[in-house]
């Protein structure tokens, strides 16, 4: 009881979308990437597992589909995982389970531990994710497991098998003391994560990634959310650049830009 | 149809119960379980049929009290605003109860089993419109609905004593956050600043150029975050706070979606920022590309000039 777990997510990257003239937003052509919290996961996994000596894996679960072309993407993700120091990777990715949803991936988790029989005294997260920031994936997973659950940790302490940590709250921060088993959400701000080296990304690529699939899986939550629609929101500003020979002369140009728009009144 | 409907601060009471009124319609009857700030006057002039107290702002104690309202009431629905305690209660409880959660909800429509709800995605880049059966859990993102015309009942109180929740979680210590005067969603005019600024003295000039324009000043997550130059009531973006000001200037800020979705109903942004790759001047209506070191301070004595 010394392994860790640490979830990752292959998320839908917002960087990449583009909107059609007509508000269409093509899902299929967003790439995939590794959710930007869950690196500052990954990099706190990795350092506690020093503390407490015992395996460490990493968990994904496919929610965009189609499996055959999100595959790469999937693999790259939890291959950064892999290259950081996590020692085994389980991904679950099946059609039917995209797209998938919170309950779906809670769940599809908590199946991969009873048939792996990975009884984790740790599962770390990350607060939210990129594409649906929801912050619901590891509370309903503690729920599930009937593990303690921390939420939006911003510092974490392990010692004498007891967790200190601290949690930013809404309006005030709150200082605890928990046992093992726990699940624990990470804010951005618990660490600076650093890339892996091109050593650790080479010896990686012999780091075992086990692939699952829904049947493997008997006790699974299929998707309760069925998305309807997505519409794209398309905003169009001037993207004026402002350009002169010095900056008195720009900023003129600026404050004149501002009046002509009636926003600023001089 | 029975609707438990959970508020966090005692000011959001009004706009949770006329917005949840408008989504589940007059027949509907609402419990109201107050929380934390909410719970702590007990005088409740509001139209539901009953409300419980916990004088709680611990999320397992919350889910302790969630759990056993629905159970004992019969509800169908919960919601509640998008409050980071009560993220937390609700996707515990969400697991618990196995039912589907949809968090930061800006409508909903309520079918006989069945719920449709829209919310933001891909950082708001994106509208989703989804369907769940109920019984569901909703977060509603916080000003979802304006609250007018609240009408006034005289509900049945009750206080919740001795919830218990998760002993094994011990509180060692609570720290207040630090809470500043900024009050952006009011603000005509915003000075947005990000880490292109070298430390917290330099934030100076941000001020002044809001003190001038009678605006106030905002940042991205890292100022308010992580290097703690301002209270997080400054704090702009998905995490934070959507604004939309007559100008929005974002000085030393990237311009990343996370950012970008709290401003996004601005009328006009200015960006000025000294990488002209920066992805903030295709988000922007007028760009500078400048030291913002340089630019600011000639900004400032520009502006003072002809304001007379
Ligand atoms: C789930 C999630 C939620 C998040 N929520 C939020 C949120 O609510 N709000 C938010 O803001 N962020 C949020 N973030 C973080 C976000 O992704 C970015 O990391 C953050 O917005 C970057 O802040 P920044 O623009 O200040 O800093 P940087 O990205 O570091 O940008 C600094 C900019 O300053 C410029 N610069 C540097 N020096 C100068 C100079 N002398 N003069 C002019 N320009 C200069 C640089 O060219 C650069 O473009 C979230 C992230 C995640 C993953
Ligand atoms: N599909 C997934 N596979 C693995 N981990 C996930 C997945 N979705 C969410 N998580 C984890 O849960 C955290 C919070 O996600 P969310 O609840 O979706 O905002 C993420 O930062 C991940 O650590």
């Amino acid at each position: 009881m010394n392994d860790i777990v640490v979830l990752v997510k292959a998320s839908l990257n917002p960087d990449m979308v583009r909107v059609g003239s007509d508000g269409s937003i093509d899902l299929a052509s967003i790439p995939l990437k590794i959710s930007d919290i869950d690196r500052n996961a990954v990099e706190e996994a990795v350092r506690l597992k020093e503390v407490l000596g015992g395996k460490l894996y990493a968990i994904s679960i496919l929610t965009w589909g189609p499996v055959a072309s999100r595959m790469k993407d999937l693999k790259l993700a939890v291959q950064e995982a892999l290259a950081k120091g996590v020692d085994e990777a389980f991904v679950v990715a099946d059609d039917s389970l995209t797209p998938g949803d919170q309950a779906t991936t809670a769940s599809a988790v908590k199946e991969v531990l009873s048939k792996e029989g990975i009884k984790p005294a740790l599962i770390l997260a990350g607060e939210a994710t990129i594409d649906e920031v929801t912050s619901q994936v590891p509370g309903r997973l503690a729920a599930l497991l009937g593990y303690q659950y921390l939420s939006f940790v911003r510092k974490l302490e392990l010692s004498g098998g007891k967790i200190i940590a601290e949690r930013d709250l809404e309006d005030y921060i709150e200082v605890v003391e928990a046992d093992l088993p726990a699940v624990i959400s990470v804010t951005q701000e618990i660490n600076e994560p650093r890339p892996p080296t091109l050593l650790q990304i080479r010896r990686a690529s012999r780091k075992p990634i086990k692939e699952l699939r829904a049947g493997d899986l008997p006790g699974i939550q299929m998707p309760l959310r069925k998305i309807l629609g997505i519409k794209g929101i398309q905003v169009t500003r001037k993207q004026v650049i402002i350009e002169g020979s010095s900056m008195e002369e720009i900023a003129d140009k600026l404050i004149d830009a501002l009046i002509q728009e009636g926003v600023l009144k001089i | 149809m029975k609707v438990l409907a959970v508020a966090y601060e005692e000011k959001d009471i009004p706009e949770l119960i006329v917005g949840t009124r408008k989504f589940v319609g007059d027949s509907a009857n609402i419990v109201l379980l107050a929380v934390h700030k909410s719970a702590s006057s007990g005088d409740f002039n509001i139209n539901v049929d009953k409300v419980y107290l916990a004088e709680t702002s611990r999320p397992e104690e919350i889910v302790a009290a969630i759990v056993k309202l629905v159970n004992e009431e019969g509800v169908s629905l919960i919601v509640g605003e998008a409050y980071k305690n009560l993220r937390d209660a609700f996707s515990r409880v969400a697991g618990q109860l196995s039912m589907p959660l949809i968090t930061d909800a800006t409508e909903i429509k309520l079918g006989d089993d069945r719920l449709v709800v829209k919310r933001g995605f891909l950082s708001e880049k994106a509208e989703m419109i989804a369907e769940v059966p109920l019984p569901a859990a909703v977060l509603f993102l916080p000003r979802f609905v304006k609250a007018e015309g609240v009408e006034g009942g005289q509900p049945v109180v009750t206080r919740l004593e001795e919830l218990g929740g998760d002993s094994k979680v011990r509180l060692v210590d609570v720290k207040p956050k630090e809470v500043g005067g900024a009050n952006l969603e009011e603000a005509e005019i915003i000075v947005g600043v990000g880490r292109g600024f070298k430390s917290r003295e330099d934030l100076e000039m941000a001020f002044e150029l809001a003190k001038l324009l009678n605006g106030q000043v905002g940042c991205t997550r890292p100022i308010a975050a992580d290097l703690k130059w301002l209270s997080e009531d400054h704090w702009i973006g998905i995490s934070g706070k959507r604004v939309s000001p007559k100008i929005y200037f974002a000085i030393g800020i990237s311009g990343s979606p996370q950012h970008m979705s709290g401003v996004q109903s601005s009328k006009i942004i200015v960006a000025i920022n000294k990488d002209k790759s920066a992805p903030i001047f295709k988000q922007a209506d007028y760009g500078v590309v400048a030291d913002l070191y340089q630019f600011l301070p000639v900004f400032i004595k520009k502006l003072k000039e002809r304001l007379g």
